[in-house]
């Protein structure tokens, strides 16, 4: 355990993160770079643009309560530095998106209202689910939830918004590749450290799974309210539409999301996040519970 | 560091009105820009070292009881300052206080590092045994405050106590350390002073609003000051330091506090 631990050294985050990929960049992207004109002049893709956001420092202030809550129920040093090189990236991400909602317009003092009128329902009950065992102290639950369960979502979600965005709006698309960075670290940490904790407590499974099953479906919730019945639908159709034209390309997980439909988005990135859960939680030796459908 | 902005226009933060001060120096880009410009390059707090010099005994085993003790200090601020993130009333004091926590958790890897250059097997193993029982006493009582979600009280004990007390030993002891431990205290010594600067900003603000918590926290410095003065003291002498010295120590501390209002 030691040995891997040591690759999640203050050392290296240091050397990997602020002295690595984010060197040069000013809230996560390149010093000047705006959010596209198109995107500010249309009333409702800029409200759409605040919406998606709102949901991203949602998901990131409920990973920074998580990490930094769980730096106290950590079992060993190592972990507890891990969890606080964690934190600060958490930090970082609700910061760098907090920033994305003053660039179209949010003023800073309206900042918290703005979060609370969009702020989708099903996101924040997923939220509670994990704070729930973080406010226990519960490290093996916390872990699972935080670093496999939700930090496996974001690095999905912002896989996919950033093959969507790499033409469309690169300044969002260099905010985002950084956090996927960090997101990759993070959920290689949950899978190395919580194997070993859960041969040692096996009656702990249980409980886990439905936690996982939970959360499943809150999850599941959420991609479908932002899919379906989008009101931003026609204007993004316009968008991808012209980006192919011009030859431009929106590909992943082997689609091209330029010409998909939202709801077939929405089949893909549930398809994805799901079997990515499954094939993570049986390398800890945790059965993946299949969520109910919304 | 008064100026931020590598990649920006720079910003003289001293110029800029109170509410954009704060969003700027609590902010993760302002503390990226700062320990950028002075870890960088350094692997474990330290200049890349092909030769590492001994340090002879006695003076081996007084520094690795001294790094011990600050392990315990620093994972007391860890504990610490991690559970403040939860019961921040703010995002810029959230955003802050996770820098906080990387920062203290750095501390602790650079102290628990140095123990191995100084051939110590089994760091974590020491730092059990050689911890000061008063700085223990400390971290339980300031983890009380946190999870009792005291937040002046919590604020006050750790980052004016307890960051001026490590400020004030970092600084002497930096004084008179081998070249490699006195580089790794340097790095360590320029965080506490953030850290100082946000409690006392944060306090400096709240006492303004709130007059009647000035009690409350004279309270908690009764009694946690001699609880981590005693600690100190112990630790101190155990390492070998001067009664003239541990006064110097005492009184360097008294007068930081004195400072930030509450003498």
């Amino acid at each position: 355990m030691a040995d891997f631990l040591s690759a999640y050294s203050i050392q290296t985050w240091l050397e990997s993160c602020p002295q690595g990929y984010l060197e040069g960049t000013r809230f996560g992207h390149l010093p000047g770079e705006k959010e596209p004109e198109p995107l500010l002049a249309n009333d409702i893709l800029r409200e759409e643009s605040i919406r998606t956001t709102v949901q991203l420092v949602v998901g990131e202030r409920c990973a920074l309560a998580a990490s930094s809550g769980l730096i106290n129920a950590a079992p060993d040093e190592a972990s507890k530095r891990f969890l606080a090189t964690q934190t600060l990236d958490e930090a970082r991400h609700v910061e760098i998106f907090s920033q994305r909602l003053v660039d179209p317009g949010v003023r800073k003092e309206k900042m918290e209202d703005v979060i609370r009128q969009y702020a989708n329902r099903n996101l924040v009950k997923f939220a509670e689910v994990l704070l729930e065992k973080v406010d226990k102290k519960d490290f093996i639950a916390g872990v699972v939830g935080q670093n496999i369960v939700l930090e496996g979502m974001a690095f999905s979600v912002f896989e996919m918004m950033h093959a969507l965005n790499q033409q469309l709006n690169p300044k969002f698309a260099h905010t985002l590749s950084g956090t996927i960075a960090d997101e990759r670290r993070h959920v290689g940490f949950g899978e190395n450290r919580i194997g070993s904790l859960i041969k040692e407590y096996p009656e702990r499974r249980p409980e886990i799974e439905r936690m996982q099953k939970e959360m499943s479906y809150y999850m599941l919730a959420t991609f479908a309210d932002a899919f379906r019945n989008n009101p931003a639908r026609d204007e993004f159709r316009r968008l991808e539409s012209a980006l192919v034209e011009n030859g431009g390309s929106a590909q992943w997980q082997g689609v091209e999301l330029a010409t998909m439909e939202p709801e077939e988005m929405e089949t893909v990135l549930a398809t994805t996040v799901l079997s990515e859960f499954k094939t993570r939680l049986g390398r800890i030796g945790i059965e993946y519970q299949s969520p109910a459908r919304p | 560091m008064t100026a931020a902005r590598k990649g920006a226009a720079a910003v003289e933060v001293h110029d800029l009105e109170p509410d954009q001060f704060l969003e700027e120096v609590h902010s993760f880009e302002f503390w990226f820009e700062a320990v950028d410009g002075y870890l960088g390059g350094l692997t474990y707090g330290h200049a890349p070292a092909a030769y590492l010099p001994a340090v002879a005994e006695p003076d081996r085993s007084r520094l690795i009881t001294a790094l011990c003790n600050y392990c315990v200090g620093e994972t007391a601020a860890l504990e610490g300052a991690s559970g403040l993130v939860a019961i921040a009333p703010n995002r810029l004091s959230k955003i802050f206080l996770a820098t906080q926590a990387v920062d203290e958790a750095r501390h602790v890897e650079v102290f628990l590092h140095r123990l191995k250059e100084l051939g110590v097997k089994d760091p974590e193993a020491e730092v059990n045994r050689q911890a000061s029982p008063g700085l223990l006493q400390f971290k339980r009582r300031l983890l009380e405050l946190v999870a009792g979600k005291d937040w002046e009280a919590a604020i006050f004990a750790q980052n004016v106590i307890l960051e001026a007390l490590e400020y004030t030993v970092f600084q002497s002891h930096a004084r008179d350390a081998d070249p490699i431990t006195r580089e790794v205290l340097q790095g360590v010594i320029k965080d506490e002073r953030r850290h100082i600067g946000f409690g006392e900003n944060e306090l400096g603000r709240r006492l303004k609003q709130s007059p009647h918590i000035r009690a409350r926290i004279g309270e908690v410095k009764r009694e946690l000051d001699r609880v981590l003065l005693d600690a100190v003291e112990d630790t101190m002498r155990l390492v070998g330091t001067s009664a003239d010295e541990r006064h110097q120590v005492v009184r360097s501390y008294l007068d930081a506090v004195g400072r930030l209002g509450f003498a």
